[in-house]
């Protein structure tokens, strides 16, 4: 008797087993596959992932999705594209994901775009910046990549608007690495400033690791510009601030979100990292939310080194989170039309309203865009009496 | 005017690197006839074991980030201390595991063992501080120092004075010291030395210690320049070794010149096109090639039938 009862209570204890594991079985899986360990990419993948967990973090204690607990499975791709393919194949295949949100890196999502595309899961891109992530498959009937994050184009349109104010002479100089991230920014520019009826005076490039801008920096004087836009990576970009007090010549100087990696402080120091005006999608002093959530990732992790990519992580699954609700599915063909669809979602950036169509796929854009610069250490909004005075008309692309 | 002279001095900041390089591959050919390809790589453990010595000095972890007050004089000299301890004892396995077995035997076994050996120490490296780059500040400070107009800092003042210090003092050594004057012997005839009672197994390891002492030195100087990073190494031991061709691999003399030289032709025709630069330096290698394929500075070596 005693044995049976003891039996019996096992076996409940078994059921109740399976039914705990059944439950989890139920849970919406997102996936995240972003750098998080390797290169330079790193900090922008660990402060997203900070992002995206607040955002489930609030969705789950707002009753979950569906009646469904949300959990992120999180993979580190060591900014290497074959662990990032790799990776997606386990999310998908394996983990069974509803959606993906990342990279961090552009040729990353370019390597492996092909599989969600094909096994129709959505995937928001809250990091990687190249335009061709979610223009690759614009022509097919079904678009599986959007993205909330800051295009390379629409960077430069704030950037070249600035620069076209700013200079008194209407002589502006280019300055870029020699990869292909420098040189796409340059092309951008000198296209976008000749919608402003401007040509640049001069137009440098250096290696990404060289140190020395000393004598690019020379010829630049000498052409008379007195404002320079700058695209590089934040390493490079710090050099430049370094040859600028050599040379003692300090132009006004723009250049793209890359600035907000910590090296760039790190390498230029607190002083001259000031010097250099870069566009940004929110900073953690832009609005009350952005203050709150700055201040909550802090209280929880040791260190938040981008604060923009937590936003962006932030609302990308926000944005997420709205289109399942919508679809009422985690099927991923309802939930890439639901995201096409979904209307008024508050973000940390903004309230995205109707923030993906049939043929745009970018959440955020120019008109989203501020100016920013580090101050003592952290990144601030940047505002000045040139910044206060552009309007859309001027936001030339 | 200026501009050319703010090209002269950051040339003679990078010529300075070269140059201490350039003179660890001198001494190993001198000594051994085989050179350790590796040395970029031993370039890099020294940046990154000196600055990793000062976070650790400063209570940081080992990828921490290091503010200008944390970077005293003191410090930095620990960690070179520090740098010259690991890489001679570096220095000494690379000759037992990837040189000696190799030495005088017929083949070029000694060029793929010396580079497996310099990977070996970067992908160690990289599984220690992982692939992103360790700023430190100067030991100096920051402030742009102001020569006639043209900006220099003084860690690449520091860069130049110690190179030329030590290329001097080691100069000194060779030519008036006992010990400089055996290792000229083994470099001229290793069996005469040999039979004159000079300890060449000794003289031999003594050169590959401080060859790999130089590129750490080197590592060392340059960190608060270039930032420490992982994949540094071989684009800087690749100048250095043309520093050392054009100059003359087996004169000391000669390397350094190399060194200074390729610093200012680099910066040099960066003033005039930025792209240009690494073409006119191998353009320039080709040409001394052909012309005096000894180096400027190198002895003729005339081919005995």
């Amino acid at each position: 008797m005693k044995l049976c009862r003891s039996l019996a209570a096992a076996l409940a204890a078994l059921a109740l087993a399976c039914s705990v594991s059944l439950a989890g079985a139920q849970d919406i899986k997102i996936g995240y596959n972003s750098d998080q360990s390797g290169g330079g990419a790193a900090e922008h993948g660990l402060s997203g992932r900070f992002g995206v967990e607040a955002a489930i973090e609030d969705i789950n204690k707002a009753g979950g999705l569906l009646g469904r607990k949300v959990v992120l499975v999180n993979r580190d791709d060591t900014g290497q594209p074959p662990k990032s393919i790799q990776n997606m194949n386990e999310l998908i295949d394996s983990e069974k994901v509803v959606a993906v949100i990342g990279p961090t890196n552009s040729g990353n999502a370019l390597a492996w775009l092909h599989l969600p595309q094909q096994k129709k899961v959505p995937v928001i891109s809250h990091v990687a910046t190249a335009t061709e992530i979610t223009k690759r498959y614009e022509k097919e009937a079904k678009n599986y990549i959007f993205r909330v994050s800051m295009v390379d184009r629409e960077q430069v349109a704030l950037l070249a608007a600035y620069a076209v104010k700013a200079s008194k002479t209407k002589k502006i100089a280019l300055i870029a690495d020699s990869t292909g991230y420098g040189q796409g920014g340059v092309k951008d520019a000198t296209e976008i400033l000749k919608l402003h009826g401007v040509t640049p005076v001069a137009n440098e490039k250096f290696q990404p690791k060289d140190t020395d801008m000393t004598s690019q920096l020379a010829k630049i004087r000498t052409s008379g510009a007195d404002v320079l836009i700058v695209y590089a990576l934040a390493d490079a970009n710090a050099n430049l601030m370094k040859s600028m007090e050599k040379v003692n010549f300090f132009p006004v100087t723009v250049g793209s979100w890359a600035n907000l990696a910590t090296p760039f402080v790190n390498i230029a120091g607190k002083k001259l990292a000031e010097n250099l005006i870069f566009a940004a999608s929110v900073t953690e002093t832009s609005n009350e939310r952005a203050k709150a959530l700055n201040a909550r990732i802090l209280a929880k992790e040791k260190n938040l080194p981008i604060f923009v990519c937590a936003a962006q992580g932030y609302d990308s699954m926000t944005i997420l989170a709205a289109a399942i609700k919508k679809a009422g599915s985690t099927d991923g063909e309802k939930i890439r039309d639901a995201l096409e669809a979904v209307d008024g979602v508050q973000g940390i950036i903004k309230t995205y309203n109707k923030p993906f169509s049939k043929t745009d796929h970018e959440g955020l854009g120019v008109a989203d865009f501020r100016l920013a610069k580090w101050k003592d250490g952290r990144v601030v909004d940047f505002e000045d009496a040139i910044a206060k005075s552009l309007t859309p008309a001027d936001l030339k692309k | 005017m200026e501009a050319i002279l703010q090209a002269v001095l950051s040339g003679l900041a990078l010529g300075g690197v070269y140059a201490l390089v350039a003179l660890g591959f001198n001494i190993t050919n001198n000594t051994t006839k085989t050179l350790n390809f590796g040395q970029g790589e031993f370039l890099v453990a020294g940046a990154f074991i000196g600055v990793t010595l000062v976070l650790v000095l400063s209570g940081k972890g080992h990828t921490g980030v290091l503010q200008p007050e944390d970077v005293t004089i003191v410090k930095y000299l620990t960690g070179l201390a520090a740098i010259l301890v690991v890489l001679s004892v570096l220095g000494v396995f690379l000759y037992y595991t990837a040189v000696r077995p190799f030495v005088g035997a017929a083949g070029l076994a000694w060029v793929m063992s010396t580079i497996g050996f310099g990977i070996i120490v970067q992908n160690t490296a990289l599984g220690i501080w992982g692939p992103a780059p360790l700023a430190i500040p100067s030991p100096l400070g920051n402030e742009v120092i102001r020569i006639a107009g043209a900006g220099v800092l003084p860690q690449e003042i520091l860069i130049f004075v110690v190179s030329i210090v030590v290329m001097v003092a080691l100069d000194l050594v060779l030519r008036k010291t006992k010990i400089g004057k055996a290792v000229r012997a083994v470099a001229h005839n290793k069996n005469a030395a040999a039979l004159m009672g000079i300890n060449v197994p000794a003289i031999v390891i003594l050169a590959f210690v401080v060859s790999s002492c130089l590129a750490g030195l080197g590592g060392l100087l340059i960190a608060p320049v270039t930032t420490a990073s992982v994949f540094m190494g071989l684009v800087l031991a690749l100048k250095a070794f043309s520093a050392a061709i054009i100059g003359g691999l087996d004169n000391p003399r000669g390397c350094i010149l190399g060194g200074f030289l390729l610093g200012l032709i680099e910066s040099l025709i960066g003033l005039w096109h930025a792209e240009l630069r690494e073409i006119s330096i191998f353009v320039l290698i080709i040409v001394v090639l052909v012309f005096k394929p000894e180096g400027l500075l190198g002895r003729k070596i005339a081919e005995k039938v």
